[in-house]
């Protein structure tokens, strides 16, 4: 009985729960991503190994958002948490451009995925605080983000450290998944 | 005997997806004409024009107007945007661009991105719907209008039509999309695109 009202109520609220994935090669700034969106302060992070995960509620949707490790070594397990995933953001350093050639890579291996085939995809061009990151351009050209075509896809430029733009990309989120998603 | 074959023939087209790219500068009303379209033709109630941002990236929407499948695909406008259009030039059975009908300083702008895409080599034969969008507002000029404002060159080779429409208000909507289905069942450049699939096989759709 209470289960019922609990989904009446949120039919009634529009309350939806969605569960995100955050991935990125290691020292994107996941942690610091997640953090920031859960708690609105930047708090000092170490590399993850494992996940963090966090409940996010926003524009009436709790965000369910898993972050995981982002180590080579570690890399391999992100596949665990794949399957009923509704989302996924990608976090790129824009700073480090050395490393946006594995950063391509790893993200369209992970379009691949058969699990994560309807899931939208949202990129956040971090760290644009720091001196010689590239733009939003200039990320979807390196990402080569034009050959998703088959599913719904964003990017934003981020920086976690001042809290800019990742608000913005979680509106588009919320809105995408509202509107029927992938 | 004619008629089994043109059954086949029918039926494999009906299983084909005809790919829509709208484009147009930032401001145009591109993501509020999709949403417009998923809301017309989907039991799926788009999101309202209030709620829409500037798109960076891709919006997709996937509906059937007369038992065809189409596929819109709808692309951020900003200028640094514009870049990442070309590549889904290849793969489009027509293109419709959005002008914002209204705002009349900024047609120069849209004739010349317009211009740019026609002139691409990919996109050659593709059906071409250009929206005067934003009839709701009381400054926006016809359909008529837009088309000798614009006085595009070298259309002639090409399908082409302009509408009047409001993404806001849903005007023209229909006509567009089945105007769009019309030539896109007819044209040559869908002929193409499949024997293209086709040879290729079935690969990832």
């Amino acid at each position: 009985m209470g289960l019922v009202f609990t989904r009446l109520f949120s039919s009634v609220f529009g309350n939806k729960e969605a569960r995100i994935l955050v991935l990125g090669l290691d020292n994107a700034g996941k942690t610091t991503i997640l953090y920031r969106l859960q708690m609105g302060e930047v708090v000092s992070t170490i590399p993850t190994i494992g996940f963090n995960v966090e409940t996010v509620q926003y524009n009436n949707i709790k965000f369910q958002v898993w972050d995981l490790g982002g180590q080579t070594s570690i890399r391999p397990y992100w596949r665990c948490y794949f399957p009923n995933t509704q989302a996924i953001i990608y976090v790129v350093d824009s700073s480090d451009t050395d490393r946006l050639v594995i950063a391509r890579e790893e993200f369209h291996a992970i379009l691949e995925e058969e699990e994560l085939k309807g899931a939208v995809v949202l990129i956040f061009a971090n760290k644009q605080d720091l001196p010689g990151a590239l733009d939003d351009a200039a990320v979807t050209e390196s990402l080569e983000l034009h050959k998703i075509k088959n599913r719904q896809w964003a990017i934003f430029k981020t920086s976690a450290i001042k809290g800019e733009g990742l608000f913005e990309g979680l509106d588009w989120l919320s809105n995408t998944l509202k509107s029927g998603g992938g | 005997m004619f008629s089994l074959f043109y059954g086949l023939w029918q039926f494999m087209f009906s299983k084909l997806e005809l790919r829509v790219l709208i484009l147009g500068i930032d401001k145009a009303g591109k993501t509020t004409l999709l949403e417009k379209i998923k809301s017309v033709y989907t039991n799926v109630e788009g999101l309202p024009p209030d709620r829409i941002v500037p798109t960076v990236g891709l919006n997709i929407g996937r509906i059937e107007v007369a038992n065809r499948k189409l596929v819109f695909w709808d692309l951020g406008g900003q200028l640094g945007l514009r870049s990442i259009w070309e590549k889904y030039y290849e793969e489009a059975h027509a293109v419709v661009f959005v002008i914002d009908a209204s705002c009349p300083s900024r047609f120069e702008d849209a004739k010349s991105a317009l211009e740019k895409v026609l002139r691409h080599e990919d996109l050659k034969g593709a059906p071409l719907l250009i929206l005067a969008n934003k009839q709701d507002l009381p400054e926006a000029v016809s359909s008529e209008e837009l088309a000798r404002y614009l006085d595009l060159k070298k259309l002639d080779e090409r399908v082409y039509m302009f509408e009047a429409v409001s993404a806001y208000d849903g005007l023209g909507i229909r006509e567009s999309a089945e105007w769009l289905v019309e030539v896109m069942e007819r044209s040559k450049r869908t002929e193409m695109l499949r024997l293209r699939a086709g040879a290729m096989g079935p690969g990832p759709a």
